[in-house]
Protein backbone atom coordinates (compact mmCIF):
# COMPACT_ATOMS: atom_id res chain seq x y z
CA UNK A 1 0.00 0.00 0.00
CA UNK A 2 2.81 2.76 0.83
CA UNK A 3 4.09 1.72 -2.63
CA UNK A 4 0.73 2.19 -4.19
CA UNK A 5 0.57 5.74 -2.14
CA UNK A 6 4.55 6.75 -3.28
CA UNK A 7 3.90 5.72 -6.68
CA UNK A 8 0.75 8.36 -7.26
CA UNK A 9 2.88 11.26 -5.26
CA UNK A 10 5.31 10.50 -7.72
CA UNK A 11 2.68 10.73 -10.21
CA UNK A 12 1.31 14.25 -8.29
CA UNK A 13 4.80 15.54 -8.00
CA UNK A 14 6.36 15.17 -11.23
CA UNK A 15 3.62 17.37 -13.61
CA UNK A 16 4.52 19.78 -11.04
CA UNK A 17 8.10 20.47 -11.65
CA UNK A 18 7.45 20.32 -15.55
CA UNK A 19 4.95 22.65 -15.32
CA UNK A 20 7.46 25.07 -13.16
CA UNK A 21 10.28 24.16 -15.74
CA UNK A 22 7.62 25.13 -18.63
CA UNK A 23 6.79 28.16 -16.93
CA UNK A 24 10.56 29.42 -17.08
CA UNK A 25 10.93 29.20 -20.49
CA UNK A 26 7.45 31.37 -21.34
CA UNK A 27 6.88 34.68 -22.21
CA UNK A 28 4.12 36.77 -20.69
CA UNK A 29 2.26 37.36 -23.59
CA UNK A 30 -1.72 35.75 -23.93
CA UNK A 31 0.01 34.25 -27.43
CA UNK A 32 1.91 32.08 -25.58
CA UNK A 33 -0.02 31.25 -22.53
CA UNK A 34 -2.85 30.15 -24.78
CA UNK A 35 -1.22 28.47 -27.84
CA UNK A 36 2.48 28.69 -27.08
CA UNK A 37 3.19 31.45 -29.61
CA UNK A 38 2.85 28.76 -32.47
CA UNK A 39 5.73 27.64 -31.89
CA UNK A 40 5.24 23.76 -30.39
CA UNK A 41 7.54 20.93 -31.71
CA UNK A 42 7.05 17.46 -33.00
CA UNK A 43 7.36 15.55 -30.12
CA UNK A 44 5.39 17.91 -27.98
CA UNK A 45 2.62 18.26 -30.55
CA UNK A 46 2.52 14.66 -31.12
CA UNK A 47 2.41 13.39 -27.44
CA UNK A 48 -0.19 16.45 -26.51
CA UNK A 49 -2.54 15.72 -29.39
CA UNK A 50 -2.71 11.84 -28.48
CA UNK A 51 -2.84 11.98 -24.79
CA UNK A 52 -5.36 14.58 -25.38
CA UNK A 53 -7.44 12.75 -27.54
CA UNK A 54 -7.09 9.55 -25.18
CA UNK A 55 -9.02 10.19 -22.43
CA UNK A 56 -10.84 8.40 -19.67
CA UNK A 57 -12.83 7.17 -21.76
CA UNK A 58 -10.24 5.16 -24.12
CA UNK A 59 -8.58 3.56 -20.62
CA UNK A 60 -11.76 2.64 -18.56
CA UNK A 61 -14.60 3.09 -21.33
CA UNK A 62 -12.74 0.47 -23.99
CA UNK A 63 -12.26 -2.54 -21.43
CA UNK A 64 -15.77 -1.54 -20.59
CA UNK A 65 -17.15 -2.11 -23.61
CA UNK A 66 -15.10 -5.06 -24.45
CA UNK A 67 -15.79 -6.80 -21.21
CA UNK A 68 -20.05 -5.77 -21.80
CA UNK A 69 -20.90 -5.42 -25.63
CA UNK A 70 -18.27 -7.50 -27.03
CA UNK A 71 -16.17 -6.35 -30.30
CA UNK A 72 -17.97 -3.10 -31.26
CA UNK A 73 -15.44 -0.45 -29.40
CA UNK A 74 -12.59 -2.07 -31.91
CA UNK A 75 -14.01 0.45 -34.44
CA UNK A 76 -11.84 2.21 -32.42
CA UNK A 77 -9.03 1.51 -34.84
CA UNK A 78 -10.91 2.90 -38.00
CA UNK A 79 -11.70 5.94 -35.43
CA UNK A 80 -8.17 6.73 -34.97
CA UNK A 81 -7.38 6.90 -38.57
CA UNK A 82 -9.80 9.24 -39.30
CA UNK A 83 -8.81 11.42 -36.80
CA UNK A 84 -5.20 11.40 -37.78
CA UNK A 85 -6.89 11.97 -41.57
CA UNK A 86 -8.64 15.06 -40.25
CA UNK A 87 -5.96 16.17 -38.30
CA UNK A 88 -4.25 16.48 -41.75
CA UNK A 89 -6.81 17.76 -44.09
CA UNK A 90 -8.62 19.58 -41.87
CA UNK A 91 -5.67 20.96 -39.16
CA UNK A 92 -3.66 22.16 -41.36
CA UNK A 93 -6.13 24.18 -43.26
CA UNK A 94 -6.85 25.55 -39.82
CA UNK A 95 -3.31 25.97 -38.76
CA UNK A 96 -2.64 27.99 -42.08
CA UNK A 97 -5.44 30.11 -41.92
CA UNK A 98 -4.89 30.40 -37.97
CA UNK A 99 -1.29 31.93 -38.61
CA UNK A 100 -2.15 34.07 -41.40
CA UNK A 101 -5.29 35.93 -39.51
CA UNK A 102 -4.23 35.20 -36.10
CA UNK A 103 -6.78 33.11 -34.66
CA UNK A 104 -6.70 31.60 -31.33
CA UNK A 105 -10.05 30.23 -30.59
CA UNK A 106 -12.17 28.22 -32.54
CA UNK A 107 -14.96 31.21 -32.42
CA UNK A 108 -12.01 33.53 -34.41
CA UNK A 109 -11.72 31.35 -37.47
CA UNK A 110 -15.75 30.77 -37.93
CA UNK A 111 -16.75 34.02 -36.68
CA UNK A 112 -14.29 35.48 -39.09
CA UNK A 113 -15.30 33.35 -42.05
CA UNK A 114 -18.79 33.87 -41.42
CA UNK A 115 -18.29 36.98 -40.64
CA UNK A 116 -21.27 37.49 -37.90
CA UNK A 117 -21.47 37.99 -34.74
CA UNK A 118 -24.32 35.43 -33.58
CA UNK A 119 -22.73 32.27 -35.10
CA UNK A 120 -19.62 33.23 -32.92
CA UNK A 121 -20.96 33.37 -29.84
CA UNK A 122 -23.33 30.10 -30.67
CA UNK A 123 -20.05 27.88 -31.48
CA UNK A 124 -18.29 29.57 -28.21
CA UNK A 125 -21.48 28.20 -26.42
CA UNK A 126 -21.47 24.72 -28.04
CA UNK A 127 -17.70 24.45 -27.13
CA UNK A 128 -18.40 25.51 -23.95
CA UNK A 129 -21.87 23.46 -22.71
CA UNK A 130 -20.38 20.07 -24.40
CA UNK A 131 -16.94 20.47 -22.82
CA UNK A 132 -17.94 20.39 -19.37
CA UNK A 133 -19.78 16.78 -19.29
CA UNK A 134 -16.66 15.43 -21.06
CA UNK A 135 -14.43 17.14 -18.68
CA UNK A 136 -16.41 15.58 -15.64
CA UNK A 137 -15.87 12.12 -16.66
CA UNK A 138 -12.27 12.19 -17.02
CA UNK A 139 -11.97 13.63 -13.59
CA UNK A 140 -14.86 11.02 -12.32
CA UNK A 141 -12.23 8.37 -13.91
CA UNK A 142 -8.91 10.01 -12.77
CA UNK A 143 -10.43 9.88 -9.17
CA UNK A 144 -11.48 6.81 -9.46
CA UNK A 145 -8.47 4.98 -10.34
CA UNK A 146 -6.47 7.02 -7.95
CA UNK A 147 -8.88 6.03 -4.97
CA UNK A 148 -8.20 2.17 -6.14
CA UNK A 149 -4.40 2.44 -6.83
CA UNK A 150 -4.33 4.21 -3.10
CA UNK A 151 -5.88 0.97 -1.77
CA UNK A 152 -8.09 3.03 -0.54
CA UNK A 153 -6.62 5.47 1.74
CA UNK A 154 -7.02 8.46 -0.76
CA UNK A 155 -10.76 8.39 -0.63
CA UNK A 156 -12.75 9.53 -4.33
CA UNK A 157 -13.41 13.38 -3.02
CA UNK A 158 -9.76 13.85 -2.06
CA UNK A 159 -8.40 12.39 -5.23
CA UNK A 160 -10.80 14.62 -7.66
CA UNK A 161 -9.41 17.70 -5.51
CA UNK A 162 -5.53 17.12 -5.37
CA UNK A 163 -5.93 15.82 -9.27
CA UNK A 164 -7.52 19.71 -10.12
CA UNK A 165 -5.12 21.53 -7.24
CA UNK A 166 -2.19 20.41 -9.78
CA UNK A 167 -3.69 20.75 -12.83
CA UNK A 168 -4.72 24.73 -11.75
CA UNK A 169 -1.27 25.58 -10.45
CA UNK A 170 0.80 23.75 -13.30
CA UNK A 171 -1.77 25.14 -15.81
CA UNK A 172 -2.14 28.79 -13.89
CA UNK A 173 2.06 29.04 -14.27
CA UNK A 174 2.80 27.65 -17.54
CA UNK A 175 -0.16 27.60 -19.75
CA UNK A 176 -0.34 25.73 -22.87
CA UNK A 177 3.38 24.44 -23.03
CA UNK A 178 3.33 23.30 -19.75
CA UNK A 179 0.22 21.17 -20.42
CA UNK A 180 1.71 19.94 -23.47
CA UNK A 181 5.23 18.94 -21.52
CA UNK A 182 3.37 16.81 -18.82
CA UNK A 183 1.18 15.37 -21.51
CA UNK A 184 4.70 13.92 -23.23
CA UNK A 185 5.13 11.73 -19.60
CA UNK A 186 1.13 10.77 -18.92
CA UNK A 187 1.23 10.00 -23.24
CA UNK A 188 4.31 7.58 -23.01
CA UNK A 189 2.55 6.24 -19.70
CA UNK A 190 -1.20 5.86 -20.96
CA UNK A 191 0.23 3.99 -23.76
CA UNK A 192 2.53 1.17 -22.05
CA UNK A 193 -0.42 1.34 -19.73
CA UNK A 194 -2.98 0.35 -21.82
CA UNK A 195 -0.96 -2.51 -23.59
CA UNK A 196 0.87 -3.86 -20.59
CA UNK A 197 -1.80 -4.06 -18.59
CA UNK A 198 -3.28 -5.98 -20.93
CA UNK A 199 -0.95 -8.55 -21.93
CA UNK A 200 0.09 -9.02 -18.17
CA UNK A 201 -3.83 -10.50 -17.17
CA UNK A 202 -3.91 -12.60 -20.40
CA UNK A 203 -1.29 -14.74 -19.01
CA UNK A 204 -3.81 -16.19 -16.53
CA UNK A 205 -5.43 -17.41 -19.42
CA UNK A 206 -2.52 -18.47 -21.43
CA UNK A 207 -1.86 -15.91 -23.38
CA UNK A 208 -3.90 -13.88 -25.87
CA UNK A 209 -4.50 -16.48 -28.10
CA UNK A 210 -5.53 -19.09 -25.32
CA UNK A 211 -7.57 -16.37 -23.68
CA UNK A 212 -9.98 -16.08 -27.55
CA UNK A 213 -10.14 -19.75 -27.88
CA UNK A 214 -11.59 -19.85 -24.34
CA UNK A 215 -13.48 -17.46 -24.96
CA UNK A 216 -14.83 -19.28 -28.34
CA UNK A 217 -16.07 -21.89 -26.15
CA UNK A 218 -17.52 -20.29 -23.39
CA UNK A 219 -18.94 -17.05 -25.10
CA UNK A 220 -18.61 -17.04 -28.36
CA UNK A 221 -21.19 -14.01 -28.76
CA UNK A 222 -18.05 -11.77 -27.46
CA UNK A 223 -16.14 -12.06 -30.74
CA UNK A 224 -18.83 -10.89 -33.13
CA UNK A 225 -21.55 -8.35 -33.60
CA UNK A 226 -23.89 -7.31 -32.09
CA UNK A 227 -22.31 -8.91 -28.72
CA UNK A 228 -23.74 -10.99 -25.77
CA UNK A 229 -26.07 -8.39 -25.27
CA UNK A 230 -27.44 -7.99 -28.97
CA UNK A 231 -26.99 -4.35 -28.88
CA UNK A 232 -23.80 -3.15 -30.20
CA UNK A 233 -24.68 -3.80 -34.40
CA UNK A 234 -23.69 -2.47 -37.38
CA UNK A 235 -25.39 1.06 -36.14
CA UNK A 236 -23.24 1.60 -33.05
CA UNK A 237 -20.12 0.40 -34.73
CA UNK A 238 -20.79 3.48 -37.86
CA UNK A 239 -21.84 5.55 -35.11
CA UNK A 240 -18.78 5.46 -32.58
CA UNK A 241 -16.80 5.91 -35.51
CA UNK A 242 -18.52 9.45 -36.53
CA UNK A 243 -18.99 10.61 -33.71
CA UNK A 244 -16.20 9.91 -31.27
CA UNK A 245 -13.65 11.31 -34.15
CA UNK A 246 -15.24 14.36 -34.93
CA UNK A 247 -16.37 14.81 -31.82
CA UNK A 248 -13.17 14.86 -30.33
CA UNK A 249 -11.17 16.42 -32.88
CA UNK A 250 -13.96 19.73 -32.89
CA UNK A 251 -13.02 20.52 -29.35
CA UNK A 252 -11.43 23.01 -28.11
CA UNK A 253 -8.30 21.70 -26.68
CA UNK A 254 -7.62 19.69 -29.63
CA UNK A 255 -8.59 23.01 -31.73
CA UNK A 256 -5.96 25.15 -29.91
CA UNK A 257 -3.35 21.91 -30.91
CA UNK A 258 -3.75 22.43 -34.38
CA UNK A 259 -2.96 26.41 -34.25
CA UNK A 260 -0.13 25.88 -31.70
CA UNK A 261 2.04 23.79 -34.29
CA UNK A 262 5.15 25.42 -35.39
CA UNK A 263 5.73 23.70 -38.78
CA UNK A 264 3.33 22.50 -41.71
CA UNK A 265 5.35 19.53 -42.56
CA UNK A 266 4.25 18.11 -38.83
CA UNK A 267 0.55 17.84 -40.14
CA UNK A 268 1.73 15.07 -42.73
CA UNK A 269 3.59 12.87 -40.16
CA UNK A 270 0.21 13.06 -37.71
CA UNK A 271 -1.83 10.70 -39.18
CA UNK A 272 0.47 8.22 -38.99
CA UNK A 273 1.52 8.72 -35.78
CA UNK A 274 -1.91 8.86 -34.45
CA UNK A 275 -2.92 5.88 -36.29
CA UNK A 276 -0.32 4.09 -35.12
CA UNK A 277 -0.73 4.45 -32.10
CA UNK A 278 -4.13 2.43 -31.89
CA UNK A 279 -2.28 -0.61 -31.02
CA UNK A 280 -2.81 0.05 -27.65
CA UNK A 281 -5.97 -0.88 -27.91
CA UNK A 282 -5.48 -4.32 -28.07
CA UNK A 283 -4.49 -4.06 -24.44
CA UNK A 284 -7.92 -3.28 -23.99
CA UNK A 285 -9.44 -6.16 -25.95
CA UNK A 286 -6.88 -8.41 -23.24
CA UNK A 287 -8.38 -6.81 -20.24
CA UNK A 288 -11.96 -6.63 -21.38
CA UNK A 289 -12.23 -10.35 -22.57
CA UNK A 290 -10.03 -11.65 -19.80
CA UNK A 291 -12.56 -9.80 -17.51
CA UNK A 292 -15.45 -11.60 -19.27
CA UNK A 293 -13.61 -15.29 -17.98
CA UNK A 294 -11.77 -14.45 -14.65
CA UNK A 295 -14.39 -11.59 -13.07
CA UNK A 296 -17.59 -11.89 -14.92
CA UNK A 297 -19.85 -10.84 -12.70
CA UNK A 298 -18.60 -6.86 -12.15
CA UNK A 299 -21.83 -4.47 -12.11
CA UNK A 300 -19.93 -1.55 -12.90
CA UNK A 301 -17.97 -2.35 -16.28
CA UNK A 302 -15.59 1.13 -16.12
CA UNK A 303 -14.19 -0.44 -12.90
CA UNK A 304 -13.28 -3.80 -14.87
CA UNK A 305 -9.46 -2.55 -15.61
CA UNK A 306 -9.07 -1.47 -11.83
CA UNK A 307 -10.84 -4.86 -10.19
CA UNK A 308 -8.87 -6.89 -12.81
CA UNK A 309 -5.33 -5.69 -11.83
CA UNK A 310 -5.76 -5.11 -8.47
CA UNK A 311 -7.13 -8.92 -8.12
CA UNK A 312 -4.91 -10.26 -10.51
CA UNK A 313 -1.25 -8.14 -10.41
CA UNK A 314 1.37 -6.99 -7.91
CA UNK A 315 0.06 -4.11 -6.38
CA UNK A 316 3.20 -1.83 -7.56
CA UNK A 317 2.47 -2.85 -10.97
CA UNK A 318 -1.45 -2.25 -10.72
CA UNK A 319 -0.80 1.25 -8.94
CA UNK A 320 1.75 1.90 -11.80
CA UNK A 321 -0.82 1.16 -14.34
CA UNK A 322 -3.68 2.68 -12.55
CA UNK A 323 -1.83 6.44 -12.19
CA UNK A 324 -1.20 5.54 -15.72
CA UNK A 325 -4.97 5.69 -16.41
CA UNK A 326 -5.34 8.44 -13.89
CA UNK A 327 -2.79 10.22 -16.47
CA UNK A 328 -5.29 9.65 -19.81
CA UNK A 329 -8.12 11.29 -17.35
CA UNK A 330 -5.64 14.15 -16.62
CA UNK A 331 -3.98 14.72 -20.06
CA UNK A 332 -7.20 15.22 -21.25
CA UNK A 333 -8.53 17.35 -18.45
CA UNK A 334 -5.84 19.61 -18.27
CA UNK A 335 -5.92 20.34 -21.45
CA UNK A 336 -9.41 20.59 -21.50
CA UNK A 337 -9.34 23.07 -18.57
CA UNK A 338 -6.96 25.15 -20.26
CA UNK A 339 -8.85 25.59 -23.63
CA UNK A 340 -12.18 26.57 -21.66
CA UNK A 341 -10.29 28.92 -19.78
CA UNK A 342 -9.21 29.99 -23.42
CA UNK A 343 -12.40 30.41 -24.79
CA UNK A 344 -13.91 32.11 -21.78
CA UNK A 345 -11.23 34.91 -21.61
CA UNK A 346 -10.93 35.68 -25.65
CA UNK A 347 -14.26 34.98 -26.74
CA UNK A 348 -16.34 35.95 -23.72
CA UNK A 349 -14.02 38.67 -21.41
CA UNK A 350 -11.93 40.22 -24.09
CA UNK A 351 -14.48 40.56 -27.21
CA UNK A 352 -17.05 42.03 -24.87
CA UNK A 353 -16.42 42.75 -21.81
CA UNK A 354 -13.03 44.64 -22.26
CA UNK A 355 -11.96 44.89 -25.59
CA UNK A 356 -8.82 46.98 -24.22
CA UNK A 357 -7.43 44.56 -22.00
CA UNK A 358 -4.04 44.42 -21.67
CA UNK A 359 -1.94 40.95 -22.53
CA UNK A 360 -0.94 40.90 -18.12
CA UNK A 361 -5.21 41.24 -17.99
CA UNK A 362 -5.84 38.82 -20.51
CA UNK A 363 -3.53 36.37 -18.91
CA UNK A 364 -5.16 36.75 -15.44
CA UNK A 365 -8.26 36.58 -16.28
CA UNK A 366 -7.77 33.02 -18.15
CA UNK A 367 -6.20 32.06 -14.82
CA UNK A 368 -8.74 32.58 -12.76
CA UNK A 369 -11.66 31.17 -15.23
CA UNK A 370 -9.26 28.00 -14.79
CA UNK A 371 -9.90 27.89 -11.22
CA UNK A 372 -13.87 28.64 -11.62
CA UNK A 373 -14.31 25.99 -14.45
CA UNK A 374 -11.99 23.35 -12.15
CA UNK A 375 -14.24 23.81 -9.30
CA UNK A 376 -17.41 23.35 -11.24
CA UNK A 377 -16.08 20.44 -12.62
CA UNK A 378 -15.44 18.99 -9.10
CA UNK A 379 -18.67 19.15 -8.13
CA UNK A 380 -20.05 17.90 -11.12
CA UNK A 381 -17.42 14.89 -10.83
CA UNK A 382 -19.03 14.77 -6.94
CA UNK A 383 -22.67 15.22 -7.55
CA UNK A 384 -22.95 13.73 -10.82
CA UNK A 385 -23.15 9.99 -11.95
CA UNK A 386 -23.04 8.07 -15.19
CA UNK A 387 -21.49 5.55 -17.60
CA UNK A 388 -18.51 6.89 -18.69
CA UNK A 389 -19.03 6.24 -22.52
CA UNK A 390 -22.62 7.44 -22.72
CA UNK A 391 -21.90 10.52 -21.37
CA UNK A 392 -18.80 11.19 -23.12
CA UNK A 393 -20.74 10.47 -26.17
CA UNK A 394 -23.76 12.19 -25.62
CA UNK A 395 -20.71 15.43 -25.19
CA UNK A 396 -18.94 14.45 -28.24
CA UNK A 397 -22.52 14.50 -31.06
CA UNK A 398 -22.39 18.35 -29.55
CA UNK A 399 -19.27 19.37 -30.49
CA UNK A 400 -18.95 17.14 -33.94
CA UNK A 401 -21.89 19.53 -35.02
CA UNK A 402 -18.88 21.90 -35.92
CA UNK A 403 -17.30 19.97 -37.88
CA UNK A 404 -20.04 20.84 -40.98
CA UNK A 405 -19.46 25.04 -40.96
CA UNK A 406 -15.41 24.25 -40.47
CA UNK A 407 -15.21 22.30 -43.81
CA UNK A 408 -17.21 25.23 -45.43
CA UNK A 409 -14.85 27.63 -43.81
CA UNK A 410 -11.46 26.33 -45.33
CA UNK A 411 -13.18 24.45 -48.63
CA UNK A 412 -16.51 25.93 -50.02
CA UNK A 413 -16.56 29.66 -50.65
CA UNK A 414 -20.04 29.78 -51.32
CA UNK A 415 -20.66 28.36 -47.27
CA UNK A 416 -23.37 31.03 -46.08
CA UNK A 417 -23.39 32.34 -42.59
CA UNK A 418 -27.18 31.73 -42.54
CA UNK A 419 -26.37 28.10 -43.77
CA UNK A 420 -24.00 27.70 -40.97
CA UNK A 421 -26.24 29.11 -38.12
CA UNK A 422 -29.42 27.24 -39.55
CA UNK A 423 -27.07 23.99 -39.53
CA UNK A 424 -25.57 24.43 -36.13
CA UNK A 425 -29.09 24.78 -34.62
CA UNK A 426 -30.95 22.16 -36.27
CA UNK A 427 -27.78 19.39 -35.66
CA UNK A 428 -27.54 20.19 -32.38
CA UNK A 429 -31.43 20.15 -31.67
CA UNK A 430 -31.67 16.71 -33.44
CA UNK A 431 -28.44 15.58 -31.26
CA UNK A 432 -30.20 16.97 -28.08
CA UNK A 433 -33.62 15.09 -29.07
CA UNK A 434 -32.90 12.31 -29.62
CA UNK A 435 -30.69 11.86 -26.85
CA UNK A 436 -33.23 13.08 -24.56
CA UNK A 437 -36.88 11.54 -25.96
CA UNK A 438 -37.29 7.93 -25.25
CA UNK A 439 -39.46 7.60 -27.96
CA UNK A 440 -37.30 8.76 -30.42
CA UNK A 441 -34.02 6.73 -29.36
CA UNK A 442 -31.53 6.07 -32.03
CA UNK A 443 -33.39 5.56 -35.40
CA UNK A 444 -31.89 2.79 -37.40
CA UNK A 445 -29.91 2.35 -34.61
CA UNK A 446 -27.58 5.22 -35.12
CA UNK A 447 -26.75 7.55 -32.53
CA UNK A 448 -28.43 10.80 -32.15
CA UNK A 449 -24.77 12.33 -33.63
CA UNK A 450 -24.88 10.86 -36.41
CA UNK A 451 -28.01 11.89 -37.11
CA UNK A 452 -27.70 15.41 -35.83
CA UNK A 453 -24.84 15.87 -38.69
CA UNK A 454 -27.07 14.47 -41.49
CA UNK A 455 -29.56 17.12 -40.64
CA UNK A 456 -26.62 20.00 -39.95
CA UNK A 457 -25.43 19.10 -43.30
CA UNK A 458 -28.12 18.78 -45.55
CA UNK A 459 -28.86 22.18 -44.07
CA UNK A 460 -26.06 23.85 -44.37
CA UNK A 461 -25.75 22.95 -48.43
CA UNK A 462 -29.27 23.58 -48.98
CA UNK A 463 -29.01 27.26 -47.55
CA UNK A 464 -25.78 28.00 -49.00
CA UNK A 465 -26.69 27.13 -52.45
CA UNK A 466 -29.85 28.86 -52.31
CA UNK A 467 -28.72 32.42 -50.81
CA UNK A 468 -25.46 34.43 -51.98
CA UNK A 469 -22.86 36.04 -49.58
CA UNK A 470 -22.65 40.32 -49.97
CA UNK A 471 -19.64 40.24 -47.77
CA UNK A 472 -17.49 40.51 -51.00
CA UNK A 473 -14.16 41.20 -49.16
CA UNK A 474 -13.98 38.55 -46.40
CA UNK A 475 -15.17 36.23 -49.10
CA UNK A 476 -12.39 37.25 -51.44
CA UNK A 477 -9.70 37.37 -48.39
CA UNK A 478 -10.18 33.67 -47.84
CA UNK A 479 -9.94 32.93 -51.34
CA UNK A 480 -6.61 34.24 -51.32
CA UNK A 481 -6.13 32.36 -48.37
CA UNK A 482 -7.12 29.58 -50.09
CA UNK A 483 -4.93 30.26 -52.54
CA UNK A 484 -1.96 30.60 -50.73
CA UNK A 485 -2.36 27.52 -49.14
CA UNK A 486 -2.53 25.79 -52.20
CA UNK A 487 0.21 27.04 -53.82
CA UNK A 488 2.62 26.15 -50.63
CA UNK A 489 1.52 22.91 -49.85
CA UNK A 490 -0.55 21.81 -53.09
CA UNK A 491 0.63 23.30 -56.39
CA UNK A 492 -1.10 20.63 -58.45
CA UNK A 493 -4.71 22.55 -57.58
CA UNK A 494 -2.93 25.59 -58.51
CA UNK A 495 -4.17 26.01 -62.06
CA UNK A 496 -7.65 25.42 -60.83
CA UNK A 497 -7.34 27.93 -58.18
CA UNK A 498 -6.31 30.56 -61.18
CA UNK A 499 -9.31 29.67 -63.14
CA UNK A 500 -11.26 29.77 -60.09
CA UNK A 501 -9.75 33.54 -59.12
CA UNK A 502 -10.50 35.05 -62.49
CA UNK A 503 -13.89 34.05 -62.54
CA UNK A 504 -14.56 36.20 -59.59
CA UNK B 1 -10.04 18.47 -63.26
CA UNK B 2 -9.09 14.79 -62.01
CA UNK B 3 -6.52 13.97 -64.18
CA UNK B 4 -4.51 16.80 -62.88
CA UNK B 5 -3.59 15.05 -59.58
CA UNK B 6 -0.76 13.66 -59.51
CA UNK B 7 -0.84 9.48 -60.00
CA UNK B 8 0.57 9.02 -56.16
CA UNK B 9 -2.39 11.14 -54.92
CA UNK B 10 -5.26 9.61 -56.39
CA UNK B 11 -3.66 6.38 -55.60
CA UNK B 12 -3.29 7.13 -52.07
CA UNK B 13 -6.65 8.45 -51.63
CA UNK B 14 -8.50 5.69 -53.26
CA UNK B 15 -6.99 3.03 -50.98
CA UNK B 16 -7.93 5.18 -47.97
CA UNK B 17 -11.07 5.48 -49.20
CA UNK B 18 -11.15 1.91 -49.73
CA UNK B 19 -10.10 1.45 -46.07
CA UNK B 20 -12.76 2.82 -44.65
CA UNK B 21 -15.35 1.49 -46.69
CA UNK B 22 -13.89 -2.15 -45.96
CA UNK B 23 -14.19 -0.93 -42.13
CA UNK B 24 -16.97 1.49 -41.94
CA UNK B 25 -19.75 0.16 -44.43
CA UNK B 26 -21.95 -2.41 -43.66
CA UNK B 27 -19.16 -4.48 -45.69
CA UNK B 28 -17.69 -5.07 -41.97
CA UNK B 29 -20.53 -7.94 -41.46
CA UNK B 30 -19.47 -9.80 -43.95
CA UNK B 31 -16.10 -10.34 -42.16
CA UNK B 32 -18.33 -11.02 -38.88
CA UNK B 33 -16.85 -14.17 -37.60
CA UNK B 34 -15.20 -15.37 -34.86
CA UNK B 35 -13.78 -18.62 -36.77
CA UNK B 36 -11.30 -19.01 -38.58
CA UNK B 37 -8.75 -17.86 -36.59
CA UNK B 38 -6.40 -16.20 -38.34
CA UNK B 39 -2.82 -15.94 -36.16
CA UNK B 40 -4.11 -17.03 -32.89
CA UNK B 41 -6.64 -13.87 -33.36
CA UNK B 42 -10.73 -14.02 -33.93
CA UNK B 43 -11.21 -13.67 -37.63
CA UNK B 44 -13.51 -10.46 -36.94
CA UNK B 45 -10.57 -8.95 -35.10
CA UNK B 46 -7.87 -10.01 -37.54
CA UNK B 47 -9.91 -8.59 -40.29
CA UNK B 48 -9.99 -5.23 -38.22
CA UNK B 49 -6.14 -5.32 -37.49
CA UNK B 50 -5.22 -6.03 -41.29
CA UNK B 51 -7.37 -3.66 -41.94
CA UNK B 52 -5.88 -0.62 -39.83
CA UNK B 53 -2.40 -1.56 -40.57
CA UNK B 54 -2.87 -1.08 -44.16
CA UNK B 55 -4.45 2.05 -43.13
CA UNK B 56 -1.58 3.20 -41.06
CA UNK B 57 1.44 1.88 -43.93
CA UNK B 58 -0.99 4.26 -46.24
CA UNK B 59 -0.43 7.70 -44.00
CA UNK B 60 3.73 6.45 -44.00
CA UNK B 61 3.82 6.60 -47.81
CA UNK B 62 1.74 9.22 -47.36
CA UNK B 63 4.21 10.99 -45.12
CA UNK B 64 7.26 10.12 -47.04
CA UNK B 65 5.00 11.92 -50.55
CA UNK B 66 4.14 14.33 -48.71
CA UNK B 67 0.48 13.25 -49.37
CA UNK B 68 1.26 13.13 -53.27
CA UNK B 69 1.17 16.47 -53.58
CA UNK B 70 4.22 17.59 -55.65
CA UNK B 71 6.50 19.94 -53.11
CA UNK B 72 7.07 23.18 -54.39
CA UNK B 73 10.60 22.67 -55.21
CA UNK B 74 9.61 19.52 -57.45
CA UNK B 75 7.32 21.85 -59.54
CA UNK B 76 9.83 24.70 -60.04
CA UNK B 77 12.21 22.38 -60.65
CA UNK B 78 10.29 20.69 -63.79
CA UNK B 79 9.38 24.30 -65.16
Amino acid sequence: MTVGVLIIAAFMIIPLVVGFFAASKSTKTSEDFFIQGRGMGAVAVFFTVAATWWSSFAFLGSNATFYTSGPVYLTALAWNLLFGFMYYWVGKRVWYLGKRFNYITPSDLLGDFYNNEKLRMVVAAILLIFTIPYLQIQLTGGAYLIEVASGGVIPFWFAALIFYFIIVIYVWVGGIRAVAWTDIIYGALLFFGMLFAGIYISQYLGGPTGLFKSLLENSPEHLTLPGPLGTSGYGQWFSLFIVTAIGAFMGPQIWLRMYAVKSGKLFNLMPFLLGFAAIAYMGSVLTGFSGVLLEPDVANADQILPIMLTKYAPFALASLILAAGAAAAMSTANSQIHAISTIVTLDIYQRYANPNASQDKIVKVGRISLVVFSLIAYVMALTVPGVLVTIGIAALAGTAQLIVPTIGAISWRRSHPTAAMWGLIGGVATALLITFIPAFSAPLGFHAGVWGLLVNSILFILISLKLKRTDEKVVKRFDEARFDYNQEYHPELIDDSIETRKSI
Amino acid sequence: MLSKYPQMKKWLYSMLILVFLILETPFILMANAAEPFVLGLPFFLFWNLLWWLIGTILFFIAYLTDWGSKSVKAKSKSK
